[in-house]
């Protein structure tokens, strides 16, 4: 199966009802399990390899939830944060962001960031089960609602 | 005619007497002598025909009229040659002489004056000069142990002059900077090394008190202040024993020295109090710039995060890609492939997780891992642990008591930090322990003072006891427990992972604390953990990183 690096004009049915995660990872077996995983637990999946094409997409396809990684090229998960903060409107000061990382969370860099920006997490990638990512989102979208 | 005569005979009376007077009376020793030869002319003997009254008191002879001097003095012949050939010579040419000698069978000097008033005679007339002699001799030794206190003054002198030399040549080849204070801070010594490093001329700052001249910044360019200034700490600090206060590369405190052109550099600074008789005389402070440590440390720390980052990313992915086929998302299988495929996902879980032990062990190493204690209930804590680890103990069908006492147990923890160490600690008794078996953990405020576990308590504690009804650490190899690899030989046996870094981690958390661990083991019997941590709480501990714990319940 191809892997949609950019959102895709959907094949499938509307929409309309699903709820759209957008994941920005460079890896990219581990960002074809994430979109795999959450698209068979029924979310609409947008993915970007990183910082900036996830700026463009989240501006443009304001997701309901995003999947952050820190490490990439070109631009880093915490640059893109501060960005769609900053620059995203209402959107980009309200999303839910879930910074998805091997780094270790007392970086002063990334501990800046996160007091700055408030992600929703700070999860290890290594240390979390698809599983528990999927419920961890899950609970997220419901105390939004 | 007559008149004239008689007038002469009166004066040649008078001058008679006159001259008996004085013969008689004169201070000096006065002998008149005669003077003896043998057949060959040689003078050889003298006779004393009149000797007046001092002659005696002056050589100590008495009755020496009409005695010759070899009997007189027996022995003056060798004593005394040239008394024999002045004499003679002197009455026979009727040249007068004046010298001194020394008469031995007499002991004493004499400064003679000898004159001839008739050939074959003479008049010597003498003094006892033994007492000046004494005393130029005297005078002549005082003046060559002068001369030799000098001397070895002198190179006293030379000598302190060279160590002086050498001590001023050291402390200018010394690398690092050195600074002396009187104890008021005012700077005394100033080497080579603090001139080049702070760009300031040795003469601009002696005599002037240390912080008006020499001034400190924090890593974010703040001024330090008198009090925080170590020189100052030290000087006028409240304890009275020793203090060095030093600053290195993993503390917090971060002291730099600012340069005369207002740069800045990071500086590892020692300053100890100068004591002379016990006290304190001034201070000497020893420092050096760790621009290339600090950033060396920076780069490694770096590196390793960065490295471990780097090598947990093809193990998550197989981490994600075993989730989604043991799910069942992508086929079935049959038996045996998923059997492999869990063997699979475990022998990854492996690999994950010795990459957080390293990256741990190396935050410690580096000393950059942080402790940051919040006041939390121990037994709560401990509970929810134990509750974590449920599963495992089922599975060796363990038994396992938790018993906390709650006195006390309000203690200030960095919780991930203590989740480690118990998590650690209760994982080696469940997995060290056959099924069956049983693990007790205790836990209870405990007073300083008390032994337990072999150990004397000198501080208040809240002590958690982990004990297992396992196979025991050989007491051979009990010492090297807490080492770095170190697994024993019948843990090897027993369970073949483990890396052998666990209780070194476990350790090396409690060391960086102020908390204490040790235990007691039998082989095949148990083994019992003592761990401590201070009432006052676990001690706060700057740095940058975390380390990182291991999800044991998440396999």
């Amino acid at each position: 199966m191809e892997e949609n690096k950019n959102p895709p004009v959907p094949e499938q049915s509307s929409v309309q009802g699903k709820i759209k995660i957008l994941i920005v990872e460079d890896e990219e077996i581990i960002r074809k399990l994430y979109v795999e995983e959450l698209r068979d637990q029924g979310f609409f999946m947008l993915a970007a390899t990183n910082g900036k094409e996830g700026l463009e997409i989240a501006l443009r396809e304001k997701p309901d939830l995003i999947l952050l990684d820190i490490l990439m090229p070109v631009m880093s998960g915490l640059e893109m944060m501060d960005k769609l903060r900053a620059e995203g409107g209402q959107y980009g000061k309200t999303v839910s962001i879930i910074l998805l990382t091997n780094l270790s969370a007392s970086e002063e860099k990334i501990m800046q960031g996160v007091a700055k920006n408030e992600p929703a997490y700070y999860l290890i990638k290594s240390d979390w089960n698809l599983s528990d990512v999927v419920e961890k989102i899950k609970e997220r979208l419901a105390r939004k609602e | 005619m007559a008149i004239i005569k008689m007038a002469d005979k009166i004066k040649l009376k008078d001058s008679e007497a006159l001259y008996k007077s004085l013969f008689d009376n004169t201070i000096d020793g006065l002998a008149y002598c005669q003077m003896i030869f043998d057949a060959r002319a040689n003078p050889v003997d003298w006779m004393y025909i009149r000797v007046n009254k001092n002659f005696e008191k002056l050589t100590g002879l008495k009755n020496a009229e009409g005695k010759k001097v070899r009997e007189l003095i027996p022995g003056i012949t060798i004593s005394n040659p040239e008394l024999f050939e002045i004499y003679g010579r002197v009455s026979l040419t009727g040249k007068s002489q004046r010298f001194e000698t020394y008469v031995e069978p007499l002991s004493r000097w004499f400064l003679i004056s000898v004159y001839s008033p008739q050939k074959g005679f003479f008049v010597a007339v003498f003094q006892n000069i033994t007492d000046r002699k004494r005393i130029e001799k005297d005078l002549a030794d005082a003046k060559i142990a002068a001369r030799n206190v000098l001397e070895d003054l002198q190179v006293d002198k030379e000598e302190l002059a060279h160590v002086r030399a050498k001590d001023e040549a050291m402390l200018a080849s010394i690398g690092d900077g050195v600074i002396s204070t009187d104890k008021n801070g005012i700077i005394q010594l100033f080497n080579k090394a603090a001139e080049s490093m702070l760009g300031i001329k040795e003469k601009d700052v002696i005599g002037i008190k240390f912080n008006e001249v020499l001034f400190m910044e924090n890593e974010k360019g703040e001024r330090i202040s008198d009090e925080d200034r170590p020189i100052n700490k030290v000087l006028f600090g409240e304890t009275t024993t020793t203090t060095t206060t030093t600053t290195t590369t993993t503390t917090g405190l971060s002291y730099h020295y600012v340069r005369k052109d207002k740069t800045k550099f990071p500086a590892a600074i020692t300053v100890a109090p100068i004591f002379l008789n016990r006290t304190i005389i001034g201070s000497i402070e020893v420092f050096r710039d760790i621009t290339k440590e600090r950033s060396v440390d920076r780069a490694k720390s770096e590196f390793v995060s960065l490295a471990s980052h780097q090598l947990k990313t093809p193990p998550t992915a197989i981490k994600l890609l075993m989730e989604r086929i043991l799910n069942g998302r992508v086929g079935q299988f049959t038996e045996k492939q998923t059997e492999y495929f869990n063997d699979i996902r475990s022998s990854n879980q492996r690999m994950i997780d010795l990459v957080n032990t390293l990256l741990s062990v190396s935050r410690i190493e580096l000393g950059t891992f942080t402790i940051q204690p919040i006041v939390k209930d121990i037994c709560t804590v401990l509970s929810n642990i134990v509750y974590e680890l449920t599963p495992a103990i089922e599975n060796k069908h363990l038994q396992l008591t938790d018993a906390c006492s709650k006195e006390g147990s309000m203690v200030a923890l960095d919780e991930p930090l203590f989740h480690m160490v118990i998590n650690n600690l209760v994982m080696n008794a469940i997995n060290y322990t056959p099924e069956g078996g049983t693990i007790r953990i205790e836990s209870r405020q405990i007073d300083k003072g008390q032994t337990l576990g072999g150990k004397l308590l000198t501080e208040n504690c809240f002590l958690i006891v982990i004990a297992d009804t396992g196979y025991g650490i050989p007491k051979n190899e009990q010492s090297k427990i807490f080492t770095k690899f170190f697994r024993a030989d019948n843990a090897r046996e027993k369970q073949a992972d483990g890396n052998g870094l666990g209780l070194y981690i476990v350790k090396s958390i409690l060391d960086n604390c102020g908390g204490l661990i040790w235990f007691t083991s039998e082989e095949n019997k148990g083994s019992t953990f003592y761990l401590a941590i201070p009432l006052t709480g676990m001690r706060a501990k700057v740095g940058t990183k975390q380390l990182i714990s291991q999800k044991y319940g998440r396999k």
